[in-house]
C-alpha cells in the first residue's frame, strides 16, 4: 500500500523533503508510519490524515495522505 | 516605584504645550501597562460618542513594566485610541526602537490631544519637546518618511510614522516603525493623520528603572540567548510564521477567493518553504532573537517583509498566488501605511461583490495590477477607493444588495487570514475579540483542529479561547511583550511572572495576572457597550456567509459543511458565562465589582442597564 507523507515548515529540513509518497507492506498505525518517515519527536507537531485530526494508534489505508507540521501561532 | 517610571507624557498638539503627569503604584499593579492602561485612560478620558478623527480623540502610545529590558522579546509598543474602524476601543502592537527610547527618556505613556494646525511631527529628547513641522515628509509613504527622519535623527532613534492613508483618513490606517513593522490595525493610523501628526521621535538617555536592575539583566541575557538557541535548533525562524500556511491549506482553514475556498492546489506556490527559497533578507524587532520579519524581492525588485498573515490575505484570498506580485502589494500596503490585513480583505470583498453583481466594477481575483491600482486608489482616496477606505463594513452598507453577508468582518474589523467556515471555535475567538476580528488575542485553531472533534460546539472550546486571551491579549498586550517565543517555541509563560518581579519587585501570581487580563477584557467590553448601547451578542457574531450552506465547500475535508448558527449561539453562551457576561455580551454588575471596576459599572450604568 501507498501512503503519501507532506511536511511543513522546519520539518521540511528535518526530514529532507517536502512530500513523498512510501510503500508499506502492511496496514500501519500513524505513528509507525512517522517512525518510518523518519520523524522525530524533540519538538511538538501536529498531524492530519487527508485534512482531519487523527490519533496516533490509528491504522492507515491506501491512498491515504499524512501532513505534519510544527505547531503554529500564526502570527 | 520600579519597572514603570510612572511617568506620562500629555502632549496638547492644538496648543503646542505639554505636560508630565504621574501615577501610581494601585494603577500600575491594576492595568500593568500596555492595552489595559490604555482603555482605562480612554474610558476615563473620553466622553461616550466622541468622533475618532476628531481633535477630542486621543492617540496614546504606551509601555509596559517589561518594555525596552533586554527580556525575550521586550520590544514592542502599544498604540492606542477610540478606532474609526470599529468605534470601539481600538489599539496594536509594532516593533520598534521607540519602545526602549521612550522609557529611556521617562515615559510609560504619551497622549496626544487635539490637532495641529498644520502636519507635523513632535520629537520628545527627555525632558525636552519640540513640535516641528513635516513639510518635507507629508504626503511621502512610511519608507521614505522613516528614512528622512532617521537620517536626521540617528537609526537608533525611537520612530513611529504613517504614510499616505493614515494621511488621508482611510479607516484601517495603521502606524508604522522600523522596516517592516505595522501596527494599530483598527485605524490608529488615520487617528495620528487626523490630529496632522505625521510622526512621532523619542530620544532618551536614562535608564528604565527596575527593582532588581543586576538580576534582570542577568536573566534577561540568559533567557535572550536561550529563546535564541530554542530557534536555531528548531528551524522556526527558517519560514517563520509563513510555515502555517500549507497547515491551513490541508485542514481546509485557508483564506481563498474572498473566503469563499478554504484551499486551493496552487497554494502551496505560496508556502513557507517556496518563502525561505526566495528569502534576500531577515528583519526584527528590538530585544529578539527569533527574527520572523522575512523579506523577499517583489516585481519591482524591492525588499518586502512578509508574514503569514500578508501572504494569506494579499496572496491567496485574492487568487493572487505568484510571490512577487503578492510581496508587491505587501510593500504597497506598507509603504502607503495601509493595513495588509485590512487591505486584503476590503480587495477580497470588493471583487465577490462584483462577481455577485452587488456592484460594477471591473476588477476580479486573480488581477494583480487591479489590486495594485486599488490600494493605490484607497490610500489616496481617490474614486472607488474613498468607498473602499471605509472598510469592508461600510463598504457593503453602502453597496446594499446584501453584500454584508460576505464583508468577512466582525464589528468592522476584517478577519485575519483564517477562513473559519467550519471551524466553531475559531469563529468563536474572532467573534469575541474584543476590538474585532484579530488574531492576536486568542488563535485557537490547533488545538481545535487537532485535539477536539472539530464539529464540536462544547464549553471546551470557549474556556480555551478564554486562556488563550487571558495570556495573549491580556498578559502580554499589558506587560508589553512579543508572544512568540512562548507560541512558537514553548518558553513557558510563568517566565514572566519572575521578569516582572525583577523589573518591580513586586511578587504576582499567575491567578493575579489573569485577573488583569480579565478586567483589561471586561473594560474594553464596557467601552464598546458605553459607545453603542443597543448592544447584542449579534456584535460576536462572524459574517453570515459562514452559516450559509448554499457556500459549502463541495468537495475535501468539509466538503458540505458550514457554522450551525444555533449551536454557535450556544457556544457564545458558554463563553459569556465562563467570562461572567450576560447574554448580549456585558459584564454583570457583579463581575464588574469582582474585577475591582464598581465604579466603571456605575458609570455605564448611565448608558446599559446593567444585570
Amino acid at each position: 500500500m501507498k501512503i503519501t507523507v507532506k511536511a511543513a515548515g522546519y520539518l521540511v529540513h528535518q526530514l529532507g523533503f517536502s512530500e513523498r509518497e512510501f510503500s508499506f507492506e502492511n496496514s500501519p498505525t500513524v505513528e509507525e508510519a512517522l517512525a518510518t518517515v523518519g520523524l522525530k519527536a524533540d519538538r511538538p507537531w501536529v498531524v492530519t490524515r487527508n485534512g482531519q485530526a487523527v490519533k496516533a494508534g490509528e491504522r492507515l489505508q491506501d491512498g491515504d495522505r499524512l501532513f505534519i507540521a510544527p505547531i503554529y501561532s500564526g502570527g | 516605584m520600579k519597572g514603570w517610571t510612572g511617568n506620562i507624557l500629555r502632549i496638547d498638539l492644538s496648543n503646542r504645550k505639554v505636560k508630565k503627569e504621574s501615577f501610581g503604584e494601585d494603577f500600575a499593579r491594576k492595568w500593568l501597562g500596555g492595552r489595559g492602561m490604555a482603555v482605562k485612560t480612554l474610558w476615563d478620558e473620553l466622553k461616550a460618542g466622541t468622533d475618532p478623527l476628531s481633535p477630542e480623540n486621543k492617540f496614546i502610545v504606551v509601555q509596559g513594566p517589561l518594555s525596552g529590558f533586554s527580556l525575550p522579546n521586550a520590544g514592542k509598543t502599544v498604540v492606542a485610541a477610540r478606532s474609526p474602524l470599529t468605534g470601539g476601543y481600538g489599539d496594536g502592537n509594532l516593533g520598534s526602537r521607540i519602545t526602549a527610547q521612550m522609557r529611556r527618556a521617562g515615559y510609560d505613556m504619551l497622549i496626544f490631544e487635539g490637532r495641529a494646525d498644520k502636519p507635523s511631527y513632535v520629537l520628545i529628547q527627555d525632558d525636552k519637546v519640540e513640535f516641528l513641522p513635516a513639510d518635507e515628509i507629508w504626503g511621502k509613504g512610511s519608507y521614505d518618511s522613516m528614512a528622512w527622519l532617521e537620517k536626521k535623527y540617528g537609526k537608533a532613534a525611537g520612530v513611529l510614522t504613517i504614510g499616505q492613508a493614515g494621511e488621508k483618513l482611510v479607516k484601517f490606517a495603521v502606524v508604522r516603525s522600523m522596516e517592516g513593522r505595522a501596527g494599530g490595525r483598527p485605524g490608529m493610523g488615520a487617528v495620528m493623520g487626523s490630529k496632522n501628526l505625521k510622526a512621532i521621535v523619542a530620544l532618551g538617555s536614562g535608564q528604565i528603572p527596575a527593582a532588581d536592575a543586576e538580576g534582570l539583566k542577568k536573566r534577561g541575557t540568559g533567557d535572550l540567548k536561550q529563546v535564541g538557541d530554542i530557534d536555531k535548533k528548531t528551524g522556526w525562524s527558517r519560514q517563520g510564521t509563513t510555515g502555517v500556511l500549507a497547515w491551513c491549506n490541508e485542514v481546509a482553514a485557508l483564506p481563498v477567493h474572498n473566503m469563499r475556498r478554504t484551499h486551493h492546489p496552487e497554494a502551496w506556490r505560496l508556502d513557507g518553504q517556496r518563502l525561505e527559497e526566495r528569502k534576500v533578507v531577515v528583519y526584527g524587532c528590538p530585544n529578539c532573537t527569533m527574527h520572523c520579519g522575512i523579506a523577499i524581492h517583489d516585481t519591482e525588485k524591492r525588499e518586502s517583509e512578509l508574514d503569514y498573515e500578508n501572504v494569506g490575505m494579499l496572496g491567496t484570498n485574492l487568487d493572487i498566488f505568484d510571490y512577487p506580485q503578492m510581496a508587491c502589494l505587501n510593500y504597497l500596503c506598507d509603504d502607503y501605511g495601509l493595513d495588509t490585513i485590512s487591505a486584503g480583505g476590503v480587495l477580497g470583498f470588493y471583487a465577490d461583490a462584483i462577481e455577485q453583481g452587488a456592484v460594477k466594477g471591473d476588477f476580479r481575483f486573480g488581477d494583480f495590477e487591479g489590486a495594485r491600482k486599488l490600494l493605490r486608489q484607497i490610500a489616496h482616496r481617490e474614486g472607488v477607493g474613498d468607498l473602499l477606505a471605509e472598510g469592508s463594513r461600510r463598504a457593503a452598507e453602502k453597496i446594499g444588495n446584501n453584500s454584508i453577508a460576505y464583508a468577512i468582518q466582525v464589528k468592522g474589523l476584517e478577519i485575519s487570514a483564517y477562513n473559519c467556515k467550519f471551524v466553531p471555535g475559531m469563529a468563536l475567538a474572532f467573534g469575541t475579540s474584543p476590538i474585532g476580528a484579530h488574531h492576536k488575542e486568542a488563535w485557537v485553531i490547533t488545538f481545535e483542529i487537532n485535539q477536539t472533534s472539530r464539529d464540536s460546539y462544547g464549553p471546551e472550546k470557549a474556556q480555551k479561547v478564554i486562556e488563550l486571551q487571558r495570556i495573549r491579549g491580556g498578559l502580554f498586550e499589558a506587560v508589553v511583550s512579543c508572544r512568540f517565543p512562548w507560541i512558537e517555541l514553548g518558553w513557558k509563560v510563568e517566565n514572566y511572572a519572575d521578569y516582572l518581579k525583577l523589573a518591580t519587585g513586586i511578587d504576582w501570581t499567575m491567578d493575579e495576572l489573569w485577573q488583569v487580563s480579565d478586567r483589561i477584557y471586561a473594560m474594553i467590553k464596557a467601552f464598546y457597550a458605553r459607545e453603542f448601547p443597543g448592544i447584542s451578542r449579534e456584535v460576536d457574531y462572524p459574517p453570515a456567509v459562514w452559516f450559509d450552506p448554499k457556500n459549502a465547500d463541495t468537495e475535501g475535508p468539509i466538503a458540505g459543511k458550514v457554522l450551525d448558527r444555533k449551536k454557535y449561539d450556544e457556544l457564545l453562551s458558554h463563553y459569556y458565562r465562563l467570562r461572567g457576561w450576560d447574554e448580549r455580551g456585558v459584564p454583570t454588575r457583579a463581575t464588574f465589582e469582582k474585577l475591582g471596576l464598581a465604579a466603571e459599572a456605575k458609570e455605564l450604568a448611565k448608558f446599559v442597564k446593567l444585570t
